[in-house]
């Protein structure tokens, strides 16, 4: 007898776990050199998405709008800093940090936490799946847009990398922004990367597997994917993930976000030519029951927030290398509803981490005063594209931006520093 | 696990990339223009079932096209002796709310297993292959993840999704706007007067009916959101519908262009669902997603617009719908363009290996679709798991399909209990390696390979010997389940 969370545990663990154990490994001998990157002449970028428009009035709390906020939101608001047990944690006087986001406040006491309020995406749709996919296509309002940002950036960038760990989605399926030109990769897990077949015919199987998608001449994407694997699974194999010590004592919360980071992290010291990796937590459609300190929202911060932190010890040593961002499709509503949650809104947080970033909350503050409201939700006065370019150029060596955006003239907010 | 916890599992990269279908100047497509010969009756058989085995390809050339699809629209007078049995032996699925909430407390996991596993048979082995079809397409349309409503959710799918599957529109959309599985998950039975609740109202136009570009407005969804207030689950009876008429909104309201007066409850929701079921954005968006699922990725304009036609002069009756899709010559002009979506992919390999191959128990299968981000309701946003292609293409998923075709046939390796694979009943007649290869590539594929992947297949099973290399017991037990394996994971088999 078991019951519903013992039933999951034990079929999604034991299922996936044990199939190394039950199957024979192998790996095909087929030899690949990744390109060198020229190391120090950018920053690797971590780009998280927060699917399902996380509460950022939530998790960067204005409590310095008093009734404005505290009003709307009776039974969810955070109490203002010093206001006891579950307040928020002071950042300026204005804003502060979700409790649950604590961990983040050592990083912002470093020096390398950017909190961008007010932010998002231009693009008035409430819904979930247009505003994902314009925001990762970025064009906002556009869905035609047959590619992702990020592969633009690839493909407009003045180096080569033929790595095929150059851009790597971790999941199953992967992300809208990757999507384009540039071939990319999808990871769900390094330990469970290799083929299961009989090892006495590995070698061959492999061969005339290679030779049936035409691997050689590759004629249709699935040949390039199919190449793709091949490329990668002896690099991969070598990895020994189970092995892998996090430096510095940083400890990832024990959930699929802080695995995922925790592969970032080794395919980042491995050196494999990683320029780009994009990493998904979901959950963040809290219609009902949302919480305030405790609670849903609560418990995805926390993840949030320790995986942020862990990632930042562990690469602390790199981290002037590495840019982290975070968005998400948009913001809630500024008043709660009869469920104890938010509906869908517009403006919102993004987290910006690592070597380009100052601690500061930036906002061209709009208020939450009625009249400024975008339809009852927190207004966008940054927009997300602005940031991103300024990554881009100050920190990863795009000079291709009105590609990477068409049809957005950046207006760069001086807020990313240069590298050194 | 609460519903909360549950639904952290929304990380859907996918779901951004499903909407839409991706291509770019100058890369070589998805899917090149197709260089096997498929026919029309394997093309609809593609297309039609959950894999084309000899016996559908003998079933269509004795009924011809017409005749079949007549047939399989006519589902219910099909028999379907190898589910009814497997229903008498889990008849736990067709009990009332009160007894399978009680089974669920009791042991969930084994209710959840049975219901998977039901959902994989009938897509593998039902008779019924176009109707199991049209529920996969329904399920998704009408999505509803399990994990935290299993009980509502097998009365959902037996009650809405199965019962209206071939039926009209109008009723299956009033069904789901009843269904106390889509109430709780998209919170509607959480929405009373003083602070609707948004959810339900948001995706019922906007996934469910008008679609995105259907033109609603933020403001349609607020008014609807009031309309819809007080459905939910009943007060007095918990598990089934009811309104309660205590929470709804009496005041007037305006949306999509009507007048809703003062003082009516559940009328004016229903009258809603009526004007959203006849509205020519439905019509346009059911049209095309249909179109999308069995035609191309790029759906054919020409086709969308015929079948959003037949969809208002018919007052959306699904079987019309198919019946228009699967005749038109759009549809014959996209063969071999569809990737086999992995639950798809995997009843394909059940369906070519039968009856070879005997399931005595599906755990495995059920949960090696984990893997894939594919596992049957449990798709957490309400969209449903992605149409097109794109989304499944990847170097992840592509190696779980690779050692997912290579397990299969191994099955009689006892790393798993739960097949059993007839290692010497299988392609019998083939006296050398060349026939066998030709036959399993006519019996897996229905369409002859390019001599060069003939010649790297035969160069593997006859190690360098060629095609006349006998088949025996000892190449049997050495190379058969191998060669099956490259030949299920072959992109031949790949794409439908």
């Amino acid at each position: 007898m078991t019951t519903r969370r013992e039933f999951l545990k034990t079929m999604s663990v034991g299922v996936i776990g044990l199939s190394p154990a039950l199957f024979p490994r192998w790996t095909p001998r087929m030899a690949f050199a990744p390109s060198s990157q020229v190391a120090g002449q950018r920053d690797i970028l971590v780009s998280i998405f927060l699917r399902g428009g996380m509460d950022g009035l939530s998790a960067v709390i204005p409590f310095g709008e008093g009734g404005r906020y505290y009003d709307r939101r009776p039974s969810i608001a955070i109490r203002e800093p010093g206001a006891g047990a579950g307040a928020a944690v002071d950042l300026d006087g204005f804003f502060g940090l979700h409790p649950s986001l604590a961990p983040l406040k050592d990083v912002w006491d470093a020096g390398a936490l950017t909190i961008l309020h007010a932010a998002g995406s231009p693009d008035p749709s409430r819904s979930h799946f247009d505003a994902m996919g314009t925001m990762e296509r970025g064009t906002p309002g556009i869905k035609t847009t047959p590619s992702g940002w990020i592969n633009r950036h690839l493909q407009t960038a003045a180096w080569q990398n033929d790595s095929p760990f150059r851009a790597i989605g971790m999941g199953a399926m992967l992300q809208s922004s990757l999507r384009g030109p540039v071939s990319t990769f999808s990871l769900s897990s390094i330990t469970d990367f290799h083929l299961n077949g009989r090892e006495d015919q590995a070698a061959a199987m492999a061969a005339t597997l290679s030779s049936l998608y035409q691997i050689a001449a590759p004629t249709q994407a699935i040949h390039q994917h199919a190449a793709s694997v091949f490329a990668s699974m002896d690099v991969l194999n070598q990895l020994n993930p189970d092995q892998y010590q996090p430096a510095n004592g940083a400890a990832y919360p024990d959930s699929e976000f802080g695995e995922a980071l925790k592969q970032v992290a080794l395919l980042i010291k491995s050196d494999l030519g990683l320029e780009v990796a994009c990493v998904d937590l979901g959950g963040w459609d809290t219609h009902e029951g949302q919480g305030a300190a405790d609670g849903w929202f609560a418990g995805l911060v926390d993840d949030l927030g320790r995986g942020l932190q862990a990632f930042y010890t562990d690469l602390y040593d790199l981290m002037a290398n590495i840019t982290v961002v975070t968005m998400s499709e948009f913001g809630r509503r500024l008043e709660e509803n009869a469920s104890g949650g938010t509906d869908h809104g517009h403006g919102n947080v993004m987290f910006v981490m690592g070597g380009g970033a100052v601690s500061t909350v930036y906002a061209d503050w709009p208020t939450l005063a009625s009249d400024a409201l975008d339809d009852g939700d927190l207004a966008v006065t940054t927009d997300y594209r602005d940031i991103l370019s300024e990554i881009l150029v100050n920190r990863l060596g795009s000079d291709q931006i009105e590609t990477v955006f068409p049809g957005h003239l950046a207006t760069l907010p001086g807020l990313i520093q240069p590298r050194g | 696990m609460d519903r909360r916890t549950f639904l952290k599992a929304m990380t859907t990269a996918a779901a951004a990339a499903a909407a839409h279908h991706f291509r770019w100047a100058g890369v070589i497509p998805v899917r090149a223009a197709q260089d096997t010969a498929a026919g029309p009756a394997l093309h609809i058989l593609n297309r039609a079932t959950w894999g084309p085995t000899p016996a559908d390809l003998a079933a269509i050339n004795e009924r011809g096209i017409a005749g079949w699809l007549d047939w399989q629209l006519d589902y219910e007078s099909i028999p379907d002796p190898a589910i009814d049995a497997f229903l008498r032996e889990n008849a736990i699925l067709l009990q009332s709310y009160e007894e399978l909430s009680a089974a669920a407390t009791v042991d969930y996991g084994n209710v959840m297993n049975r219901f998977l596993w039901v959902r994989i048979i009938r897509a593998a082995f039902s008779t019924r292959q176009l109707y199991e079809r049209m529920v996969e397409f329904w399920t998704d349309h009408f999505n509803v993840p399990a994990a935290d409503l299993l009980t509502e959710k097998i009365i959902d799918d037996r009650e809405v999704i199965r019962r209206h599957a071939l039926g009209s529109f109008r009723d299956l959309l009033h069904a789901s706007a009843t269904s106390p599985a889509m109430l709780i998950y998209l919170d509607n039975t959480y929405s009373y007067s003083d602070h609707p609740n948004e959810n339900y109202g948001r995706e019922l136009l906007e996934l469910h009916t008008l679609g995105v570009d259907g033109g609603y407005t933020e403001r349609d969804v607020k008014e609807v959101a009031r309309i819809l207030t007080g459905w939910g689950v009943s007060d007095e009876r918990w598990g089934y519908f009811g309104f309660n008429a205590w929470a709804h909104d009496f005041r007037p309201k305006r949306a999509l262009g009507e007048l809703f007066d003062a003082g009516h409850g559940i009328g004016e929701g229903q009258r809603l669902l009526d004007l959203l079921a006849a509205h020519p954005s439905t019509a346009r968006f059911i049209a095309y997603k249909l179109v999308r699922y069995f035609v191309s990725d790029d759906p054919p304009q020409s086709l969308v617009d015929s079948t959003a036609q037949v969809f208002l002069a018919t007052d959306g009756d699904i079987k019309s719908l198919l019946r228009h899709i699967f005749t038109s010559a759009e549809f014959y002009a996209h063969p071999g363009e569809k990737l086999r979506r992995p639950l798809e992919y995997l009843t394909a390999i059940l369906r070519v290996l039968q009856p070879h191959l005997s399931v005595v128990n599906g755990r495995w299968l059920i949960w090696s679709l984990e893997q894939f981000d594919h596992l049957p309701y449990h798709w957490a946003p309400p969209d449903g798991y992605p149409q097109v292609s794109a989304a499944w293409l990847n170097t992840s998923a592509l190696l779980a399909r690779w050692n997912l075709a290579f397990i299969i046939p191994r099955s009689d390796e006892r790393w798993y209990d739960g097949l059993r694979f007839d290692q010497a009943g299988i392609f019998a007649e083939a006296r050398t390696v060349g026939e066998y290869v030709d036959l399993a590539a006519q019996q897996f594929y229905g369409v002859p390979i390019s001599d060069a992947d003939r010649t790297a297949l035969i160069e593997f099973a006859a190690e360098g010997g060629g095609p006349d290399t006998p088949v025996d017991d000892d190449w049997r037990g050495w190379k058969q389940s191998s060669l099956l394996g490259l030949m299920l994971a072959s992109p031949y088999f790949q794409w439908a």
